[in-house]
């Protein structure tokens, strides 16, 4: 068990950290386009914020209506592979990374994008500016984004189906080995993944402080 | 003379909010002049000098600078137009970096080469005095320290227009001494400069006009030693 152990924190690790990366992208360019657009983000930020804590279960569910044979996206044969948990938990962790960093780059952008105008920078240096100066809350909203994703259960079992060697990750192992009554085996996978959530919040960290030199 | 900044029948209002911050403001700033701007506080100081630095778009009114109106030209035009003008925050907003390298970093966005970027940061803070705080990093300073290399960083770019918000607000005397001497020298090479201030001393001690506003409107202008009675 142990060998299988690690291999399903590295598959964790690589579907969550791919999920992460993927979502950051696209979140980060709307918080940036939000903050720039006081109109849309009047409109648009309430939602998202009230979507943080979307149930992981209903985005599940939803992937899996529109992944399944019968679905609109039926063709791709996504379903219960490990490219269908990354595309539902970039889903799911975007309203929390885009209101997170949103929120970062408001704040820095009044600060910083507002001192570069005044001190002649094109429309590109203020933006470069506000991003460099926001690297760490930018980093704070992954890592959370990253944590939601990790430890999330519902995306994982309805579009991934625990398929041991394949889909099986810790969350999914945990509920299975809790359904066994293997109680031990559940709670040292747990400690496990929060030991992992540590780990990488804690590297973050460190590579930011190494910038700050 | 043609006013290298105008202001026209300007309001303004902040998002969000219901009163009117600048009510009809009419404001010329010349090269070569010393312009004070009192007032009590939210007399709208602040926002008239950012609506003059075009960090703020009128809600009503034109901001013309150089005789084009700023909001209908095209982007090129704008950064051409913005480089010309440079604010200075009342609450002081340093860089990641040294004290040098902030007081250079106007010059930087301008696409000067570092090394000469740096090289007349330098001798702008010898000017001041401060050359010792070159390599300090930007949490290293304190509020009068961080508020000079403010102050310097937008003198070092070299505007034709200086706009300081309350530049005096953490100096000590001597500093505001010297910012009271550096203030008439650029003016006598050409630089117009508007200080928005409570500082009446300074504001008596180096400009040429003075305007009063209160609650968003103008409500005096002439010379200083009129319009500034203690
Ligand atoms: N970001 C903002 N949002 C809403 N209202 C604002 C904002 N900034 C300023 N105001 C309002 O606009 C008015 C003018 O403010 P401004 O900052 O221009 O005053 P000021 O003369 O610079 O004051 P002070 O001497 O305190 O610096 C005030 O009534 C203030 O409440
Ligand atoms: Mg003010």
């Amino acid at each position: 068990m142990p060998g299988e152990a690690l291999e399903i924190a590295a598959r964790s690790l690589a579907i969550s950290g791919t999920a992460t990366l993927l979502s950051s992208t696209w979140s980060i360019v709307l918080a940036y386009m939000l903050a720039r657009s006081p109109r849309a983000s009047r409109l648009l930020v309430p939602f998202l914020e009230a979507l943080v804590g979307i149930p992981t279960v209903l985005v599940g569910l939803l992937l899996y209506l529109l992944l399944s044979s019968q679905g609109p996206l039926g063709m791709f044969r996504l379903l219960y592979t490990p490219k269908a948990i990354v595309v539902g938990q970039a889903i799911l962790i975007t309203p929390l990374i885009t209101s997170v960093a949103y929120r970062v780059l408001t704040h820095s952008w009044s600060m910083y994008g507002e001192l570069a105008l005044a001190l002649g920078a094109a429309e590109r240096q203020a933006a470069r500016l506000v991003f460099s100066e926001s690297l760490p809350g930018l980093a704070a909203a992954v890592v959370m984004g990253f944590s939601r994703a990790f430890g999330e259960l519902g995306v994982a079992l309805m579009v991934g189906g625990n398929i041991r060697g394949y889909t099986r990750v810790i969350t999914t192992a945990i509920a299975l080995e809790v359904s066994r009554g293997e109680f031990g085996l559940a709670l040292s996978l747990g400690a496990m993944l929060v030991a992992i959530l540590v780990l990488v919040s804690l590297t973050l960290r460190f590579l930011g402080r190494l910038r700050e030199r | 003379m043609r006013a290298a900044i105008e202001l026209r029948g300007v309001w303004h209002t902040y998002p969000g909010s219901r009163r009117w911050a600048l009510e009809g403001v009419d404001l010329e700033i010349r090269e070569g002049r010393i312009l004070a701007v009192v007032g009590p506080n939210g007399s709208g100081k602040t926002t008239m000098l950012k609506l003059a630095g075009t960090l703020y778009r009128p809600t009503r009114g034109t901001v013309r600078l150089w005789g084009s109106d700023f909001w209908a030209s095209d982007g090129s035009q704008r950064l051409r137009l913005r480089r010309l003008v440079v604010y200075v925050h009342e609450k002081p907003v340093l860089v990641r970096g040294t004290a040098l390298h902030n007081v250079a970093y106007g010059l930087l966005l301008r696409g000067y080469p570092p090394e000469e970027a740096l090289e007349r940061a330098r001798s702008v803070m010898e000017r001041m005095g401060v050359a010792g705080l070159a390599s300090r990093e930007r949490g290293q300073l304190s509020a009068g320290e961080a508020q000079l290399v403010s102050i310097l960083r937008a003198v070092a770019a070299e505007p034709r227009v200086l706009l300081l918000d309350e530049p005096t607000a953490h100096l000590d005397l001597e500093k505001r001494r010297r910012l009271a001497s550096l203030l008439r020298e650029l003016r006598d090479r050409g630089m117009g400069v508007v200080v928005a201030t409570h500082d009446y001393l300074l504001a008596r001690r180096v400009a040429d006009e003075a305007v009063v506003l209160e609650e968003g409107r103008i409500r005096v202008r002439g010379p200083p030693g009129r319009v500034l009675e203690v």
